[in-house]
Formats: C-alpha cells, structure tokens, sequence
C-alpha cells in the first residue's frame, strides 16, 4: 500500500503493536475484574458483609473475622468501597482469588488449575479439528459453488455457524448415548480406571472425550467454511490461478496455490472462534458433565460460592482475551501485509 | 417477522432514470424479491419457517388453555396420534408445550433484536460520521463490548438480576450484543460518506440529521436487516441456554426450560424414555434457525446482484 515489503519485520513497528496489544488487554483483564468485584459486592445481601458478620456472631473478635473473610474473597469487608476496592485489585495482583466457600478452604486458583485443563485441552483439540475440517470444505463449497454438493456445504456451514452450542451437543448425545449407546453419556473418565499413565486409563479419557472434541469442532466448522469459501472466491478471480490453469498444472497444485492465499486472512477468525468454544465450554461441560472451568462457573453460581464465582468468570475471560491477542500476533507474524504496514 | 427494507435504499446505486416514481421502484424491487424467492424452494421454505414461528409466537398461546392439562397415567408416554411428541413427566402434551413456550424465546430474541440493531447502528453511525475523538472513543467501546465473553457474563449476572420479562432479558442480551453491528455500520459509514451522493447532499449544505436518516441509513438498511435476523438466532441461543443451565428461576413454560427438565431430572441423556421432551425443543430451535438462515440467505442474493449469477 505505502513501500515496498520490506526484507525483514521492522523491531519498532512490532514492540509497538505487541504494547499496544498488552495496554488493551489489561484494560480489559482491569474492566472484567471491576465488573466481578462490583457484582460480588452488589449480590443482594452482600455475602461479603454477612460472612463477616456470621463470623462475629460465633465469637470472633472484629480483627479475625475481617481478616478470615479477606481470605475468603480477596478483599476486606469493611472500610469504604474505595478501600474495598483496591484491596481486591491488590490480592489479584498477587494471583490471590480468594478461598472457595463450597469445598472450604480450597485456594480458588487451586480449584481453577485443575478445571482448566479439562477445557483447555478439548478447546484446542476441537480448533484444531474445525480448522482442518472447516479450511478444506471451505475450499470445495468454492470450487463447486454452482453445484449442488457446493449449495449443501456452503448450507451446512451457514446452519452449523447459526445453530447454539447446546443444541449439537444434546443432539450428538441422544444419538449416541441414548439412542445407540456406543459412547459414554457424560464424565471425563470411566471411575474404574486408576489414573496414571496406562492404556485403560488413556483409552477411557479419549473415549470420554469424543463426543465434547466434536461438539466444540462442530461448533466453529461453520465459521471456517463459510469465511473460506468466500477468501477463495475472491481468490479465484486472481490473474495467478488462470496462469496456473493455463499453465496446465495439476488440480493439486492449483488447490495448494488457492488454500495458500485465502488462508491468511482465516487467522482473524482465530480469535473469534477460541473466544466462542471457550464461551460454549459452559454449555459442553454442563451437558458431558466434564469438570472443566464452565462446569465449575455454574457450579460456583449455583452453591452460592461467590468468590469460586468471580475468580472463574475471571480466569475465562483472561483465557479470551489471551487468545484474542495471540491470534492477533500470529497473523502479524504470518502475514507480511499487515507487518508492513506497521502499527495499526 | 416482517423484514422491514426500504426499496429506495436497495435501490440508491441504480439510481433510476429520472422520472420514475417511487411506487415503480417498490414495485420492482418486490419482484425481484420474488424472483429470487421463487427460484430457489428451500428460500420458500425459510420464510415459510420464520412466518410459522411468527404465528405461534403470536397465537400459539391462544390454542391451549392457560394451564395445560395433565394426564397421571401417561407420564413420559411415548409419541403416538394424540401426543405427536409424547409427553413430559406430569403427562402433559410436549407439543403443547413447544408451542406455548414459543412466544416467550421470540419476544426475547425480537426484543434483542430491536436493542442490537437500535444500538450498534447509532454507534457505528456516529463514530464513522464524526470520526476523530468520538469515533476512538466508540470504538474502545465497542472492542471491549466484542471482547467481553458474553455468556459467562450472563451467568454472573444472573446472580443479581433475575430476568423477570423477555423484554428485561431483551434488554440486557441487547446491550450486550451490539458490538459487531457498530464496527460494521462503522465502516460502511466510512465508504459511503466519501461517496457521490453523501458529498453532493453535504455540498447542499443539507443537516446532519438528513443525511443519516434520508441518504446513509437507507442504503444499509437491507445489511442492518439481515443483522436483526441473526440477532434473533444469538439471542434465542443466550436465552434458551441460560434456562437450559438452570441459573435463572422458572417462571413460565419455555424451551430453556423444557431442556433443564428433560436432561437433568427426567434423565434424557441415559434413558430413551424422556428422549422425545429432549428432542422437541431442540428441533423447534433447529428449525428457527434454519428458517432465518435460509432468509438471510436470500436476502444476500437480493441486495448483492452480483452473487445472483454464477
């Protein structure tokens, strides 16, 4: 647009986009965490002040109950909001959550550690499936968009990007968990395997696992195909692919050159859709009864637990907002266009 | 749901000849509507779809009596003739249930639809027609509004709010929603506003006002359309999920509801018994959106004449 694509990415251009990436998202991660304070504090019936008044009623003196219910929510009880305030932004600082009411005395970050893994892992395994899946139909519904089998993929793609979450993953279930039982109705391990590293154990995880990895790589496919299909369209119409043709080169070569070009731009939706399945996790986890942080949102909502409640909230979003800026990076790094032009 | 588009806008690039009345351009432009309708069934078929849900939204209610009777000897009797869809676990008809429940999931998600569109139009409209200090300032905004995880937000609030009435749920899905709508007016507004017709109407020294309402506005409205209709869809989605997930109190029938019911205490997902109360409300949902895609489908062959032919 402006020069020349210059040899190598310019250091400046890059630290700034990464700064200005950074200040965003604290700005964010800083909004998000006043939200949860907010709400924490506004619950009706204040949970924090009445901990800290049920704790004085069993006898404690003003200092222990003030600082017990500190532990709890990562903030004092007393004081101004102002006080309040800053003594939760302080105990986030220190990665300090607070304490979950629900299974007493367990650190939140505690419980969070072990949950996230349980949506980590099928969240990415299912990006990874979507991408795939959804890149490669993506390229046919373009090829063959006047066609019949073109019309059903770019339909299929349109449905799947339209229909919630919850519905493909009660559907799935129903079909192969009730109807014809041939995987497990929910969990994330059969309890008769000892945990550890042997094949049983293994076996019954990736068995577990199916149904949730193909509900999350469902719900992103219909973004990718759709948002494929239109890059390669507008590829198609390149002065490059009638020189392959006409060069008689081989479908195959002419399909690497296509999905080589429309690709790029498909790193935006990166973000979009590890954002959307961390969203969906909440519903995937509810319905496959998988302890991941979803499950533990609700859980944390439905006990009561607020502190469990805002620390979770938290942790997703930050999950996102992490995601959000590393598919961001990712296409700066990748994509030379944008690298050329500098901080945007 | 009727998809309020207006003809003069569609019709803005074309601009017709000069002498042709306004009538003969809604006149066209319905046929053309017509035609693209017409030449593929499975559009028929979408507005087919939205018009029934329209219908039992509006009437649905209407059919049963306000409480619904219930049968002790039939608990989660499977489909047959009187009950198409069986019955749920106090015997009552499902599909009665589906359509009773109807009017509650799409007054929400037209409720979310009006505040989205109201609103992410107004933002991107501003910010793009301004620009400068108010147009950075919307668009933090707006970014922050796209980047905070929607769902799990709901979930929190709900702790403090209770969503009393679709409209109140409306409300909050609305305000939460309209990021995508303004970063998109927003730079259709930045394209046009350098266009022939906006400099001209500027050139005339004609109010602000004007120009939104009369030249911007219209050209966009067959694109903000087709956003209200997928707002629809996110909307129904949230809702329904939110009751599916049991974080919001029961107050009336609806197909949220239904699914909590049916996977958490009727045991849909382990026994095939409560299965079709499962599959009733999903299928309802699949339909609906399959209904809105399939309109937004056409709707994106009428206003880009260019993917008309292939």
């Amino acid at each position: 647009m402006t020069h020349a694509v210059p040899g190598r990415p310019r250091v400046g251009a890059i630290a700034r986009k990464v700064g200005g990436h950074l200040v965003r998202g604290l700005a964010m991660i800083w909004v998000v965490a006043t939200i949860s304070f907010v709400i924490i504090r506004e619950i009706p019936g204040n949970p924090v002040l009445g901990q800290y008044e049920s704790l004085i009623q069993k006898g404690m003196s003003p200092e222990q109950a003030e600082r017990a219910t500190a532990v709890l929510y990562g903030f004092l009880p007393t004081g101004n909001l102002w006080e309040q305030y800053v003594g939760y932004m302080g105990s986030l600082l220190h990665l300090d959550l607070g304490r979950s009411l629900s299974t007493p005395g367990v650190e939140v970050t505690t419980l969070i550690g072990h949950a996230a893994r349980w949506t980590v892992l099928p969240v990415l395994a299912g990006t990874l499936l979507s991408f795939l899946l959804g890149v490669t139909m993506g390229v046919y519904a373009a090829i063959k968009r006047s066609g019949k089998l073109g019309d059903m993929l770019a339909l299929s793609g349109s449905l799947l990007h339209g229909v919630p979450v919850y519905v493909i993953g009660l559907l799935l279930t129903a079909i192969f968990a009730t109807l014809w039982p041939i995987m497990p109705s929910g969990g994330p391990v059969d309890v008769e395997f000892v945990p550890g590293f042997n094949a049983g154990y293994i076996g019954s995880l990736v068995h577990h696992a199916v149904l949730p990895v193909v509900t999350y790589t469902l719900a992103s496919y219909g973004g990718w195909i759709l948002a494929m299909k239109s890059n390669v369209v507008a590829v198609l119409g390149d002065d490059f692919i009638l020189a392959a043709e006409l060069r008689g080169l081989r479908r195959g070569f002419v399909f690497r050159y296509l999905a080589r070009n429309a690709i790029l731009p498909l790193f935006t939706i990166l973000a979009l859709s590890i954002g959307m399945l961390f969203g969906g996790s909440i519903f995937i986890e509810q319905i496959f009864n998988y302890p991941g942080l979803g499950l533990l949102l609700v859980n944390s909502i439905s006990s009561r637990d607020y502190a469990l409640m805002g620390g979770t909230f938290l942790v997703i979003t930050v999950g996102i907002v992490v995601a959000n800026i590393a598919a961001d990076l990712l296409y700066t790094v990748i994509d030379p266009r944008v690298r050329s032009g500098g901080a945007a | 749901m009727t998809v309020i588009v207006s003809p003069e806008g569609a019709m803005r690039p074309e601009a017709g000849p000069p002498g042709t009345t306004r009538a003969t351009l809604r006149r066209n432009f319905w046929r053309g509507v017509w035609r693209v309708l017409r030449r593929k069934p499975s559009r028929m078929a979408g507005v087919v779809i939205v018009a029934a849900f329209a219908l039992m939204g509006v009437a649905g209610p209407l059919l049963y009596p306000a409480q619904l009777p219930r049968d002790d000897d039939a608990l989660y009797a499977p489909p047959s003739l009187a009950h198409p869809f069986g019955t749920d676990f106090e015997g009552t008809d499902v599909l009665a249930l589906v359509v009773t429940g109807a009017r509650y999931v799409l007054l929400t998600g037209l409720a979310t639809a009006v505040i989205t569109v109201a609103l992410g139009t107004l933002i991107g409209l501003v910010a793009g027609f301004h620009r400068g200090r108010w147009d950075t300032l919307l668009m933090r905004l707006t970014d922050m509004n796209l980047a905070i995880p929607g769902l799990p937000l709901l979930l929190v609030l709900s702790t403090v709010w209770k969503f009393e009435s679709p409209l109140e749920m409306g409300l909050v899905l609305g305000v939460l929603g309209w990021g995508g709508i303004a970063r998109a007016v927003r730079s259709q507004t930045l394209s046009m506003r350098e266009r022939g017709f906006i400099e001209a109407a500027r050139g005339l020294g004609l109010p602000t006002r004007h120009i939104i309402g009369r030249e911007l506005l219209p050209s966009m409205a067959p694109y903000i359309a087709m956003n209200m209709l997928i707002a629809v869809t996110g909307a129904v989605y949230a809702q329904v999920g939110l009751f599916f997930l049991g974080v919001l109190p029961f107050e009336s029938n609806n197909w949220g509801v239904m699914l909590n019911l049916a996977v958490f205490n009727g045991g849909a997902l382990t026994t095939p018994a409560a299965l079709p109360y499962l599959l009733a409300p999903l299928i309802a949902i699949l339909l609906l959106t399959l209904g809105i895609v399939l309109i937004v489908d056409a709707m994106d062959e009428i206003f880009n004449p260019r993917l008309r032919e292939e």
